[in-house]
């Protein structure tokens, strides 16, 4: 679980003075969200892993410039779905894909079915719903988050829930 | 929703390895100092920009950027312009890179090159030579100390790895059998020529060895391969006898495509990458290259398309 505001503040400020301790609670408190947000955009466990690896590697560059009174998540999370956007556009691109990890995860079959859609949606929608409905940020965070104007976000969110809903009628 | 992903338990553990590897390696910037650069950088650049207001500063603005960087250069690397995979060593660690782009960090290890045929690659660790799949997973592995410039040759059969260790040329089997001394050597990469024969340098001068008969061999002529030279500020890259590429700064690295039409040369002055092709002409450039790969990017190799 991620930490509080004030844990989050504190894990950064300690983990910038050399305390491996602490940039291990960032890591831990932040890996689940990266990892799930990118396997919901790209449904390829594989390149989840790379991508939210990729982001924390990212982290420990930025880290000595990392403003500490902004948020950590937002920040990570930004790096994460624009990577996992960037990626899924481009395997949709490859005139010949490998199969996507099919494995499913452990849940009750509709939560099963309704991953399965989510990860069926353009890029562009499925990152909107992961951060809308997974991560829990608002319109307005989502907007700043992916440097998109809000009414964007807000018909990108409408479309995506409409495609799901079609999908799982 | 609740939900956990698969595979994010033994995701996370591999991944916490990696970060806290280049966590533990990174240098923490010391408190004065994080407050003075941005001091020291505004001041250049309130300087910078009332220079440019000038017309002679204008003039020396436009020849900085013209000077320094290949000019609409791509943000990322995209793709590669020929077949084949890269390895780039950085901070970072070792990346693999695919010709779409796409990239695969294989762990923390230092000089590499691919097997004759891209199957394997030879990678160094502290006192260690690696041998790994190209998915990263460790084939097998060899202590020594302080290796350095690990070289493969031979057939997809039969393969021999030469490299350096504490001041000696070793040679082993690529299967991690029959490691031996050869003699001294000055840390510089050695090189396989045709007929299983290693040229190194003795600090005196250039040595061949011959893998097969083991004995000292005639240091046959040296293939005609591309290379940088240095003056005056600025680097070149000459290939066939003819300057194909020149700029400002210090050139680390030029490497050719496995079908030997391109180029890739490494401008760490520009942070960029710029792939050259001679015939016909063009130049690729690539920008950010530490943003992408970390500090001290480095291209090790680029080899055969897919095994």
């Amino acid at each position: 679980m991620a930490g509080t505001g004030r844990d989050e503040r504190a894990w950064v400020r300690r983990a910038q003075a050399g305390s491996a301790s602490d940039f291990e609670a960032l890591f831990r408190a932040h890996w689940g969200p990266a990892y799930r947000a990118a396997y919901l955009v790209v449904r390829d466990t594989a390149a989840a892993e790379d991508i939210a690896q990729e982001a924390f590697l990212a982290a420990v560059r930025a880290l000595d410039r990392f403003d500490r009174r902004r948020p950590f998540g937002p920040w990570l999370h930004r790096i994460v779905l624009n990577r996992a956007i960037d990626w899924a556009r481009a395997w949709a691109l490859r005139p010949e894909g490998e199969a996507v990890d099919a494995a499913a995860p452990e849940r009750p079959e509709r939560d099963d079915e309704l991953l399965r859609e989510l990860g069926r949606l353009s890029p562009e929608h499925g990152a909107v719903i992961v951060l809308r409905y997974l991560l829990d940020y608002t319109p307005g965070e989502i907007a700043e988050l992916l440097e998109l104007p809000r009414g964007t976000v807000n018909s990108r969110l409408r479309r995506g829930l409409d495609a799901l809903k079609e999908r799982l009628e | 929703m609740r939900f956990v992903a698969p595979g994010e338990r033994e995701a996370e553990e591999r991944a916490w390895v990696v970060a806290r590897a280049a966590y533990e390696e990174r240098e923490p910037v010391t408190w004065p100092r994080r407050h003075w650069q941005p001091l020291v950088a505004l001041a250049v650049i309130a300087a910078f920009v009332a220079a440019a207001l000038s017309p002679p500063g204008r003039s020396v603005v436009r020849s900085l950027r013209e000077a320094v960087g290949v000019k609409e250069a791509e943000p990322a690397l995209f793709s590669l312009p020929a077949r084949g995979r890269l390895l780039v060593t950085s901070r970072d660690g070792l990346w693999l890179v695919r010709a779409d782009g796409s990239k695969r960090r294989l762990g923390h290890y230092g000089d590499a090159s691919f097997s004759p045929h891209g199957l394997y690659v030879a990678a160094t660790r502290a006192n260690q030579l690696v041998v790994l799949d190209p998915k990263g997973e460790v084939r097998w592995t060899l202590a020594r100390p302080a290796p350095r410039f690990p070289t493969w040759t031979g057939t997809r059969a039969d393969t021999r790895l030469a490299y350096l260790s504490r001041g000696r040329l070793r040679i082993v089997a690529g299967d991690g059998t029959g490691d031996y001394a050869v003699g001294p050597a000055a840390p510089v990469p050695p090189a396989w020529r045709p007929g299983r024969v290693v040229v190194y340098s003795n600090g005196r001068g250039a040595v061949a060895y011959d893998a097969s008969a083991h004995r000292r061999t005639v240091v046959p002529p040296a293939a005609a391969e591309p290379s940088i030279r240095r003056r005056a500020g600025q680097s070149e890259v000459v290939a066939g006898d003819r300057v194909v590429f020149r700029g400002t700064g210090v050139f680390d690295r030029v490497v050719a495509s496995p079908d030997g039409r391109w180029l890739l040369v490494s401008w760490p002055t520009a942070n960029q990458w710029v792939f050259v092709r001679t015939k016909p002409r063009k130049i690729v450039g690539v920008a950010r290259i530490t943003q992408q790969f970390g500090r001290g990017a480095r291209v090790e190799d680029w080899c055969c398309a897919v095994p």
